[in-house]
């Protein structure tokens, strides 16, 4: 495959690297990273490869455990087998039996292969400061106080301490959450802390933060992600700088072997669906365009992003641009043909990529529908499985045609625990009668509303032709 | 100058085109102030990057949207207003080139990097509860909603974030927007701005969900919700319980029980009620606050229930995209004819969305006082802004 001589042994930072040695006898003192100095000894093609796969595998667990929005705990648990596999880093006090060293040599360098890898374009680099980040931050709760403190020591990352004076001055305010007396506060910039300040978790007075020992981590996650954002940004520029013949086929290789999953898969039902032929497909709806739909037929209206989402799905569908466009203007029957044209083609059009920056939106996935841009009042787009009150989705259902009451309370306990997409599946398992079906496959967690419709429709072809089977 | 009401006919809408681009002639050339509004987007006197780098969108007179407008000057700017008179002019962010020479840039090299932190204050998102009128009408009862929504977040963003210069505009129709001017807020980056909205936004949930807000159990409440508090405890009584009515029949008390979690003292308040549904709002208030007694369990729910009736409601989109668009101060309301005037917040009881000028009224002003001061040489030479009235 390549054309390198694979015993030569070549050394990384005659490409890319700045040269600089660890130096002394412990190399890595701390089982955790910044990775701020890049490594310098050479090493084989064998196990540059293997680096890069290896650390690759642990990334991309991560991914899916987080994006089947599974608890922080369980995640933790996964993530720490699946480390054992492929990538193991032990703490300073575990076991003699380990070569820590070896472990963390190992750590250092397949970060900086895969940041070399990811850094080419804006999409991969937000996709590996997202991860990593989510690594260091796992790793990070896993050690001790001491441990965590003298690292931070030796990265010589420090913060404004608040004095007694200034601690008495406002001793009110920093009471309201947490245990005054025995906390060291720290005085910050509120931009240094944006999770806290999202979770209205930090007290804030004059732009500043006042953030307690408890929630170091949060200062912490800033400086990793700070660092490394600006990391990848100067990777990407002496990444075009430096093209080098030997190195740019393994790095085209390792992203084209593992990075295929993130391909968008097709969603469309094929016979060229049309304005009218929506209709028919209403049953294979899931409940988030269930309810959109209906509240269309009802009001005639979709407010702005119930419109994105149930045109995104329209498109994931197979609905041209030209076919969503009537079929908008059939459905929004009380508004004249100017106002459709001036407040509503165009964003129906931009969806589809047909204007503005000419961007191809994907249709959404349920983790966008129920992350982002949740309704306000007024709003009705969104997850139901989320965004209904208990007593508003369980009159759903029932309308739904879910009557059976110990299924509609497992649903709205699913809810309850932020199952969100399980509690989809369920759903659609108990509305098209899988659960007493024993041959049938029970299906995999629903992830996309169009996933959904594909399934519906899969599994009502497959039943007609086993009863046409039948009959014969 | 005349102070009182003029005697001229005041209608809320324009009647047709062309009187509207004749009142919008004499708006612009008369009294829109080019000088301090292009030193305000230029944040200084010498014009610069920030605002030749400032993306513009106009409206013309057939309603079509010009998109990706940048001026070099403020003269181009100036010229450029007077030749299209937009209905509505919109104001961007500030990129890292000129927004008009788009085309002829690769997309990477347009990238947002600074605009004033927004919010969006409508009057639409109080419909749910607002007794008094709907949609895009509004009366001085309800307008105390938005009066105490600048309240809180004017506060909350002075002594929380430390931002000192606040632009506060009406809207010109049913709301108002924050323009938060200075240098840290300019150079907030999308997530910064994400996380403020969030510290900011109390009130969650959409038409499916009655009760929208739900504080902590086991603390108190943080130092920026209850300085919130003090000013809904100041205003509750006046503007949920006596004007709008909230609890006056059943269509509208069973929202505000929607949001007792307890089965039991909803449906007990509901019986009382239905047996005496003429009790006045503050009789039921009490009789509501008795029955969740003074546990704090009880209080919490009390609490909750006055933060989603007067806590301000955001338009999230507005305040965390950098490149969002937002009509202008001192443009026109396209359908009202309102003037985008500021607020001073300090003052902001005070303000009378009825009695903002539109471009009608201030057409008037400058008519009338032209035929009555004809033949005062002196008065030649004045402006037409100290002509009006506003």
């Amino acid at each position: 495959m390549y054309s390198i001589d694979k015993s030569n042994k070549r050394s990384l930072s005659s490409y890319t690297y700045e040269v600089k040695r660890h130096q002394g006898k412990k190399s890595y003192p701390h089982v955790l990273n910044f990775y701020s100095i890049s490594p310098t000894e050479e090493i084989t093609i064998d196990e540059f490869e293997s680096f890069a796969f290896d650390r690759m595998q642990v990334l991309k667990a991560l991914e899916g455990a987080i994006l089947r929005n599974k608890e922080e705990e369980e995640i933790k648990k996964h993530i720490e087998n699946v480390s054992n596999t492929w990538l193991p880093l032990h703490s300073n006090e575990s076991d003699k039996g380990y070569s820590l060293q070896e472990e963390r040599r190992k750590d250092h360098i397949s970060h900086f292969i895969l940041r070399l890898v990811y850094s080419r374009t804006e999409n991969l680099r937000a996709w590996f400061l997202k991860y990593e980040c989510a690594l260091f931050k796992l790793r990070f709760s896993r050690e001790n106080k001491d441990e965590k403190l003298s690292f931070l020591k030796d990265e010589n990352i420090t913060w404004k301490n608040l004095s007694k004076a200034e601690r008495e001055s406002m001793a009110n305010e920093l009471r309201w959450s947490s245990n005054f007396d025995e906390e060291t506060f720290f005085e910050i910039d509120f931009e240094k802390v944006p999770d806290l300040v999202a979770r209205r978790a930090v007290y804030l007075k004059k732009g500043k933060a006042y953030v307690p020992m408890t929630d170091l981590l949060s200062l912490v996650m800033y400086e990793f992600r700070q660092r490394l954002s600006k990391a990848l940004d100067l990777a990407s520029k002496s990444f075009i700088t430096s093209r080098n013949e030997r190195i740019m086929p393994m790095l085209n290789e390792i992203i084209k072997q593992y990075d295929g999953r993130t391909q968008t898969s097709n969603y469309s039902v094929g016979d060229d669906p049309t304005s009218d032929s929506v209709h028919q497909l209403v049953e294979h709806f899931p409940l988030c365009m269930q309810h959109l739909y209906q509240n269309l037929r009802e009001n005639l209206h979709l407010k702005h992003f119930a419109r994105i989402q149930f045109n995104l799905f329209l498109k994931g569908i197979g609905l041209t641009v030209d076919e969503a466009l009537a079929f908008w203007k059939k459905s929004f029957s009380n508004i004249d043909d100017a106002k459709f044209q001036k407040d509503y083609a165009y964003n129906i059009r931009h969806n589809y990529g047909a204007e503005g920056k000419r961007q191809d939106y994907k249709p959404l996935n349920c983790m966008s529908i129920i992350t982002k841009q949740r309704p306000n009042s007024g709003q009705i787009h969104g997850c139901p499985f989320r965004e209904f009150s208990q007593s508003n989705l369980r009159s759903k259902l029932v309308q739904m045609g879910v009557r059976n009451e110990e299924h509609i309370r497992e649903i709205l306990s699913l809810t309850e625990r932020e199952h969100y997409q399980v509690a989809c599946t369920k759903y659609f398992e108990i509305t098209k009668g899988l659960l007493d079906d024993n041959d049938e496959n029970i299906i995999e967690t629903i992830e996309h509303p169009n996933e959904y419709l594909k399934a519906s429709i899969s599994l009502k072809k497959n039943r007609m032709k086993m009863n046409n089977k039948d009959d014969k | 100058m005349d102070i009182d009401e003029p005697q001229v006919n005041k209608p809320q809408r324009i009647e047709n085109e062309g009187d509207s681009v004749e009142l919008l002639r004499v708006f612009y050339q008369r009294l829109f102030p080019f000088k301090i509004y292009c030193y305000w987007l230029n944040y200084g006197i010498d014009v610069g990057k920030l605002f030749q780098n400032r993306e513009f969108n106009f409206v013309n007179n057939n309603d079509a949207y010009i998109r990706y407008l940048s001026f070099d000057t403020i003269e181009e700017f100036k010229n450029e207003v007077l030749r299209v008179y937009p209905k509505k002019i919109d104001i961007g962010a500030v990129f890292s080139a000129k927004p008009k020479e788009k085309k002829s840039l690769k997309l990477s090299a347009l990238k947002p990097v600074e605009k004033e932190l927004l919010f969006d204050i409508d009057m639409n998102d109080y419909d749910e509860f607002r007794t008094c009128c709907s949609g895009a009408v509004i009366c001085e009862k309800c307008w105390q909603l938005i009066t105490v929504a600048i309240k809180i977040l004017d506060a909350a963003l002075r002594e929380d974030f430390g931002f000192k210069h606040l632009l506060w505009v009406y809207s010109g129709r049913r709301g108002v927007h924050c323009w938060v001017c200075d240098e840290r807020a300019r150079n907030l980056s999308d997530d910064e701005r994400k996380s403020i909205a969030s510290y900011l936004g109390v009130i969650k949930g959409g038409a499916q969900k009655n009760k929208k807000v739900y504080l902590p159990k086991h603390h108190q409440l943080h130092p920026s919700l209850s300085r919130a508090f003090n000013i809904i405890e100041e205003y509750f009584e006046q503007v949920i319980l006596r004007d709008q009515e909230v609890l006056k029949d059943e269509q509208e008390w069973s929202k505000v029980l929607d949001c007792i979690p307890d089965i039991d003292v909803r449906q007990r308040l509901n019986d009382n009620w239905r047996k005496n549904p003429c009790r006045h709002s503050i009789q039921k208030w009490d009789d509501l606050i008795n029955a969740l007694g003074n546990q704090k369990k009880g209080d919490i729910v009390k609490k909750e229930i006055m933060f989603q009736y007067l806590y301000p409601r955001l338009d999230e989109a507005v305040s965390t995209k950098m490149i969002h668009l937002l009509k202008s101060p001192f443009c026109v309301h396209p359908s009202t004819g309102q003037v985008c005037v500021p607020i001073i917040p300090e003052e902001c009881e005070n303000f009378n969305p009825m009695r903002v000028p539109t471009i009608y009224s201030l057409y008037n002003e400058i008519d009338d006082y032209n035929k009555n001061n004809v033949n005062k040489d002196r008065e030649r030479n004045l402006h037409d802004v100290p002509k009006t009235i506003y």
